[in-house]
């Protein structure tokens, strides 16, 4: 049963980061200058909003807010 | 109605869900959502400092601060779930709310995938009910606090994703749909 | 006995939060930033320092520098 769980988180996360990549303004994210852009990246592949906002320097909701400029969605 | 008594919620969710334009139905779900004090911590902008600030007025909001233990048991929770590949990453503040959650009976309000994740796959979080907001419109449309529009099923959940840019699972919004057809039907 | 002494502290929390209204310099208060401003509006409502200082982002000693700036009594 563990097994069926695991299958199902990995194909939702890989429909999640499959979205983000398709949703995002690639023009947008690289014109930003290279730690937002590397953030912004790290986010569409990883889904780790925290550790993205750090890379980036910003705070949570600086990200946030950052994502939404980028047209990239959170997929929960 | 059968009304849900306290949930505790974290910054992700509470980021996104100030920006809903029909927000204060979580008040209608929970007698009281507690916030953590690392939260305050986190948020910024006048929008969510505002409406957090007129929660705690109102006492729709109150503010929780952890004690040693809670936060030890949430730097365990952190290590266990290091040790499941399959798991995305979680931090402290989630990993808390998770703990709070399985201490004190709270539903848990978050968006973020480890938490979400953990009660599937850690025995001891198991019996933590975490809702993202997914759960909370569809909780919300069950106990009539929202009333569908039953010519489009769909209408509450995209309006949420229109106000946040947020998308939901395609699975598990299908299944929220069905249900709110069915509510439909019955009605 | 127990509901006197509820009635009697309600009564009482209603005349300090009228007093603390009253007593603001509203002026101040609404030239502060928002996180400063609600955090002080939240003290004249409630009465919670702590919680106050809490939605400030500052310590209680630094809010209740804050309070007494802004002319807003501590009624106990």
């Amino acid at each position: 049963m563990q097994e069926d769980v695991i299958s199902e988180i990995i194909e939702e996360e890989r429909e999640a980061r499959e979205l983000r990549r398709r949703m995002a303004d690639w023009e947008f994210i690289n014109k930003q200058p290279p730690r937002i852009r590397e953030a912004l990246k790290y986010y569409i592949e990883k889904d780790d909003m925290r550790l993205a906002a750090k890379l980036a320097g910003l705070n949570i909701e600086e990200f946030r807010e950052l994502l939404r400029k980028a047209r990239i969605p959170v997929v929960v | 109605m059968l009304r849900r008594e306290f949930a505790i919620a974290d910054t992700c969710f509470l980021i996104d869900w100030s920006r809903y334009r029909r927000r204060d139905i979580l008040f209608r779900l929970f007698r009281t959502v507690f916030v953590p004090e690392n939260v305050l911590n986190e948020v910024k902008s006048e929008n969510v400092i505002t409406w957090i600030s007129e929660g705690l007025r109102s006492d729709k909001l109150a503010l929780y601060t952890p004690v040693s233990d809670e936060v030890e048991e949430a730097r365990e929770l952190i290590e266990e779930s290091r040790l499941h590949p399959q798991l995305p990453s979680m931090d402290l503040p989630e990993a808390l709310c998770l703990v709070i959650g399985r201490r004190r009976g709270y539903i848990v309000l978050t968006e973020n995938r480890a938490a979400l994740l953990a009660p599937k796959l850690l025995s001891k979080y198991r019996d933590v009910e975490v809702w993202r907001a997914l759960e909370v419109l569809l909780n919300a449309i069950r106990y009539n606090i929202i009333e569908p529009d039953c010519s489009n099923p769909r209408k509450v959940f995209d309006e949420y994703c229109h106000d946040t840019l947020h998308i939901f699972p395609s699975k598990t919004l299908n299944e929220a749909i069905r249900e709110v057809e069915e509510l439909c039907r019955r009605t | 006995m127990g509901e006197d002494v509820i009635k009697e502290f309600l009564e009482w929390e209603v005349k300090a939060r009228e007093l603390r209204r009253r007593m603001a310099d509203w002026e101040f208060i609404n030239k502060q930033p928002p996180r400063i401003r609600e955090a002080l509006k939240y003290y004249i409502e409630k009465g919670d320092l702590y919680v106050a200082s809490r939605i400030a982002g500052l310590s209680i000693e630094e809010f209740n520098e804050l309070r007494i700036k802004a002319r807003i009594p501590n009624v106990a």
